[in-house]
Formats: C-alpha cells, structure tokens, sequence
C-alpha cells in the first residue's frame, strides 16, 4: 500500500532524511522517501501499519504530518 | 480538479513566516551592530563595557530566544532525539556564543554574544532566500495545479446552471464557450472549435476539434462553442495524472545522489564532533575565546543543506521543464542514464508513422468480385482488434457482417476463418505463402507497393488454394519524424527501426526519416528480445527504445530508457522512464537534452557543496574565521545551489 503524508516543518536537506529514517522504522513500512521539495513522504506500507503509527513517526523526528493519503 | 495545492501553500507561508523573521532580527539587529561596532570604529565609549556588554544581551535575547524559538526548539528537540539536523547546528551556535556573553562577566573570554544575535539574523535571511528560491524551483508544477478550471457550466435538464468543478459527474454535458477552459476531460458532442492544448502537450498549434473528438481538461477553447460530455472527473483526469506523476519524480532519486544522501544522514553528528573536538584543542593550545570562537564557527559554517538540495532542487527543475513541453520524467535515474545512451531504437507504427493506416489499392484476382472480397475480408478483419484489421473493415464498409466459425488470430500474421464452409487467410505475405498459396499472379503489385512503403494484406482461400487479392495500406509519417532523427543523426546517435512489418515495406519507411538499420518482421514477443541483442552489440553505450506504451511496454522496460509516446488523453503510466505526451518525436531529442542539461546541473552542485564543506570546515576549525563570516557563507552555499539549479531555465529545450 502506498501512503502519501504532506509533513510541515521540514527546511532543510537533513529533516527530510530524518523523517525518511523515522518512518522506515514503523513496522509495516517497507520503503519510505522524503522530499524536501514536494513536502512529501512516499511510504510503502503494509495494511497494518495505521495512519497514526506513521503521524507519531513523523512527530518523533520532530515534525508535524498534516495529512495522509 | 478538487486537488489543493498544499505543497505551494505550505512554501508561501514558511516564506512569509522567514520574512517575518527576518525584518524583525534586523530591526534589533542594528542598534546591536552599532553597540557592537561603530563605538569600537570611532574609539569612544558610550557607556561603561560592562553596561555594553548587558545592552547587548538584552537586545540579542529577543533575536535568539524568540525569533529564533522554532529553530532552537526543532534543534534540541534533535539533539535531544537524536534526530539531528540543520537546526541543531544552528541552536547549539547561537545558545552557546550568546552564554560566552553571561560568561564573560565572571571569565575572562571573548563576548559573542552580539555575535550570536547576528548568526541567528543571517540564518533567517538564507532560509528566506532559499524559501523564495525552493518555491520557484517548484513554480512549474504550481502551474499545473492552478491550471485547471474553478467551474463548469454543465446542463442540467434543459437548464445550464454554473457548478464547482468539483461537483462535475461523469456523463454531465459541459458547455464551453469562446476563450474559456474545458473543465474537464470529456468527448465532444457538438459542435467546432479548435482547442489549445500547448499548456499540457507543449503543442503550440491549436488542434481542430469536432464531434467525437477528446477534449483535456484544463485546455482552452478558442473560437467556437462545444458540448462536452465529461468522461474524467477528479483525480481520474490527464491534468490530474501528469501532477501526480511529476511529483513523484520530483522526489524520485538519482543514483549520484547516494553519496550525499550518505554524508547528509550523519552529517550533523560529524559536525557536532568536530566542533568539540575543536574546543578541545583550542583550550588545551589556545585560550578559552579561541576556543569558543573556531567551535561555533564549525557549527554554524557546515552546511548540510546544500548537500541535501543539490540533486533534488535540480531534478524539480527539470522535470517542471520537461513537463512543460511535453516531457514527463518518470524515474530521476533515466536522468543519469540517459548520458550513456548511444543507440536509440524506434518502434516504427504508431512511433515514426501516425499509426493510422490506409488502404490506398486494392488488387483483386478473377477468381472473386469486389462485393464478395470486402465481404469475406471485412468479416473476418471485424473480429480482430489489430489496427491494420480495423483499416481493412473500415474500407470495406460492410453493413451486414458474415458470420465466421473456428476463428483464430495467428499473431503478428493475420487471421483465418471458415465463413460459408471454406477456410480464409488474411493477413501477410508469409501467412499466405506459409500456407502453400501461390502468390506469383501479385508479385510484381506487392513488391511494387512494398517498394513505396506500404504494408501489404492479402486475402487468400485456404480450401481453393488461391490468393482473392490484395489491400495496400499507407500508414503516413508524422510530420516532423525526420527532423527529429536529423537531429539525433548530428548528434551522432545510432538510430534503429524495429517493425513487425516485412523489410521492404520498413526500409522504404526508414529511407523517409533517414534511419540506417532495420530489423524487420519481428514478432511483437520479440521486441524485447531484439533490444537485449543490441544492448549487448552496442558496446560502447546503452540503448534507448522509443515505442508506445501498451504494445511495446516490455521492450520499453528492457531498454536502458524507455520513451513512451502518449497518444492524446492515454498516457501509460506504468511503462517508459520518460512519457512524451504530444506524440511527436522531437520529444525525444529534446528528452536526452533536458536530461543531460539537468545531470549535469546535479553535478555542479553538488561539485560545490562538497567542495564548500571540505574547504570550510577546516577553516572554521583552524580558527581563521569570525562565526559571522562562517554563518554567511553557509547561507550563501545554499542559496548558491538553489540559484544555480534555477539557472537551468536558462536553457533552450
């Protein structure tokens, strides 16, 4: 399952690779990839991986996950 | 389109939230630079030091503790986490140069406390800077996102009212009048206008559109009034997919970029650790001012952030470019590979040709009336899907079909079929001839038409033992196909036609666009195969196939770069690294310069954000540099790259 989270705070190069190592560590995620330009996360996950795992994820590296689709 | 554009509104207002920032950290900023310097400059004191010293403090409170919060809390919460980033550097800097300004009371070290106010001020004006700069990056795909139309005008009953685009069903008949934008992707159904479709296939003729014919969403009508019945609503529509794919490129990766992405991840504590090794050695062989001096220039010297950016912002641009014309990259990597490319193979129907045939003669023996041969071959051609069967049935104008038995598709030959108790073959030459069929009565037609270029369909009775006749179909090259091989041809690419058509019939085709090799009559199967064969002939580079992406996706995938050509509102998504949209093969020149025009843009920089950090760091470390210096030329290395990058647009694709 591909999830696509819109992450506000992140300005700079190491954020995204922060996030990127935040979410790989959920389990269920299977591949994850931030962009500082789109404000992006691509997350391959499984379907047990829940949305909120993924928020809390993205909060512990210190930034907000506006939405999830 | 109901798709917000979230990304562009979170870059406006980190932008502004900058702005802000900025114009307050240097309206506090100037008295303390005055406090700081111009006393020193004309050699007399205002106050006594140590009322100085608290001036400075209070002004700069304001600067690092509240303009500066976010950073700081983003930053130890890094530290703390450690999920270290830019931000940490930054908070670490600036917390401890504005401490050496309370220290200096009890201690006798260097104030840096006004120092720290600065670092902070400059911080937030490269971050600005950048912002602005990141947001025009990205301007083209904010472009596509505000393209589409707000409404529709749509009839309900009799009735035309004036809806939210979103609110747009499929099957809802859309009005559009003169100037205006088609609201969404649909088919007309009545009425002429031509259509400018330039923003999305990068086509800057309008194209006549009437009855039957597909209307993009976000187009815009031009002189006549259409009904459209809207077929795409939503994020089902082309408008919808090529965002959705370009944003996936955009934050794709480049294989060059692994170093960086590498160095960026454990950057910071890399940084963190020269910056205390540093005090270190300063205290020990230097004094306590040095010592604070050279380690708050390491932290706020090093730069991750060009590092990080170099590729990205790079790619954005040129895949906001590409999109613009046309050009839709999928994956960031065929970006890279596309610079070793050498060879390029086009798929010839549908590629080279318009890949809408038609039948130009027919020739047909005695044995058989003309009534009764387009009979028997549009019948059995009307069970075929092939488009060369759809050109035949087309012709042959049937109203009342006969029916076939034991009906059998024999592919990339023809098809066979028992219609009133005999058995018919329609397709190609080596059908019929494999067949035992004589074909000595046509010969000198077929070679004749193969000649010209033309492919060739005969219709023969299995159960006679005789050939009825022949359709000689033209499928017309595309306008500019020549030009575009010419192009490659200068640039000396070696060009290759791949057709399941026989090699008289390619070669004429080829001779046309001025293509040298042809590999003809191979099976659709065996594509792929073919373009592994020249991989592995082509010694010196890697090989690109230009097909399109529902007949050819595997030899798309085989292909080092696979281009797909787009035909109107069906772009595949799932095949090609690279998808041109506007079916002309310019495109393709056109690609391989954007993608060599974009690498090589990733290379500069991140040229110079290694050669900035390994340059930089040891300065800050050898204590040479104020922390103002450092933390200027750290904003000035960002943005460096981010303009650079922007310098991209500069290029004519």
């Amino acid at each position: 399952m591909k999830k696509k989270i819109l992450v506000e705070g992140m300005h700079c190069a190491s954020c995204a690779t922060n996030i990127e190592r935040s979410l790989k560590k959920v389990s269920g995620v299977s591949f994850a990839n931030v962009s500082i330009m789109t404000k992006k996360a691509i997350v391959e996950c499984n379907d047990k991986t829940s949305d909120e795992d993924l928020k809390k994820a993205v909060s512990k590296a210190g930034y907000k996950a506006i939405s999830i689709e | 389109m109901d798709k917000e554009n979230k990304t562009g509104k979170l870059e406006d207002e980190e932008s502004k939230m900058w702005k802000k920032k900025l114009i307050w950290s240097w309206i506090i900023l100037v008295p303390v630079i005055f406090f700081m310097y111009i006393t020193k400059l004309f050699g007399f004191m205002l106050f006594d030091e140590s009322v100085m010293s608290v001036i400075i403090l209070v002004l700069s409170f304001p600067v690092i503790f509240i303009i500066g919060l976010q950073t700081l809390k983003s930053g130890f919460h890094g530290l703390l986490s450690l999920y270290f980033n830019m931000d940490s550097l930054i908070s670490l800097g600036t917390v401890v140069a504005y401490l050496t300004g309370i220290l200096s009371f009890f201690l006798s070290i260097q104030n840096y406390s006004g120092v720290s106010a600065m670092v902070m001020a400059i911080f937030v004006t490269g971050k600005y800077i950048e912002s602005k700069a990141r947001g025009k990056a990205g301007q083209e795909i904010r472009k596509l996102l505000e393209m589409g139309a707000k409404n529709a005008r749509v009839l309900r009953g009799k009735e035309e009212i004036e809806i939210l685009i979103s609110k747009v069903r499929v099957g809802d008949i859309m009005l559009i009048k003169p100037g205006e934008k088609i609201p969404t992707d649909g088919v007309v159904i009545k009425g002429e206008s031509s259509i400018d479709e330039s923003m999305i296939t990068g086509e800057s003729f309008p194209v006549d559109k009437r009855k039957g014919d597909n209307a993009i969403g976000a187009t815009v009508n031009q002189d006549g009034f259409l009904y459209v019945k809207a077929l795409k609503v939503g994020s089902d529509t082309f408008l919808s997919h090529i965002i959705e794919l370009v944003e996936e490129t955009q934050s794709s990766k480049v294989p060059i970029q692994k170093l960086a992405d590498k160095i960026t991840a454990i950057f910071v504590p890399l940084v963190l650790g020269i910056s205390v090794l540093t005090f270190i050695a300063w205290s020990f062989f230097g004094s306590f001012s040095y010592a604070f001096g050279a380690a708050i220039s390491v932290l706020v010297i090093s730069c991750p952030c060009a590092l990080g950016l170099a590729t990205p912002i790079a790619l954005t641009v040129g895949s906001g470019m590409g999109a613009k014309k046309g050009i839709l990259i999928r994956k960031g990597e065929a970006i890279q590979t596309m610079k070793e490319v050498r060879t390029v193979i086009f798929d010839k129907t549908g590629t080279i040709t318009k890949g809408k045939p038609e039948v130009t003669d027919v020739k047909i023996s005695g044995d058989t009336t003309k009534k009764e041969f387009l009979e028997i071959a549009g019948s059995l051609e009307k069970l075929s899907e092939h488009p060369l069967s759809k050109t035949v049935v087309n012709y042959s104008k049937l109203k009342n079909y006969k029916t076939v038995n034991n009906f059998r598709i024999l592919r990339g030959k023809g098809v066979e079929g028992i219609i009133s108790g005999k058995r018919y073959l329609i397709g190609n030459k080596s059908l019929i001839t494999e067949s035992g069929i004589d074909l000595k009565k046509f010969s000198k037609e077929i070679s004749h038409f193969e000649d010209e270029g033309k492919t060739v369909v005969i219709l023969s009775c299995e159960t006679d033992k005789k050939a009825y006749g022949v359709f000689a179909l033209s499928d017309s090259v595309k306008e500019d196909s020549a030009e575009a091989l010419n192009e490659l041809h200068k640039k000396n690419y070696c060009t290759v036609m791949i057709t399941g058509d026989n090699e008289r019939t390619a070669k004429a085709i080829a001779k046309v666009v001025g293509i040298k090799k042809v590999i003809a009559n191979v099976l659709p199967e065996e594509k792929a195969r073919k373009v592994s064969e020249l991989q592995s002939e082509s010694k010196d580079g890697l090989v690109a196939f230009v097909g399109d992406g529902i007949n050819d996706a595997p030899a798309l995938k085989q292909a080092n770069v696979g281009i797909a050509m787009g035909t109107g509102t069906d772009i595949a998504i799932e095949a090609g690294d690279i998808i041109l949209t506007n079916g002309s093969l310019m495109g393709v020149p056109k690609a391989i310069e954007l993608s060599k025009a974009t690498f090589s843009k990733i290379k500069q920089n991140l040229f110079w954000a290694f050669i900035y950090n390994t340059i930089a760091i040891p300065l800050a470390v050898a204590g040479v540099l104020n922390p103002i210096f450092a933390e200027i030329a750290m904003a000035l290395s960002s943005i460096t790259v981010v303009t650079n990058a922007n310098l991209l647009r500069g290029k004519r694709i």
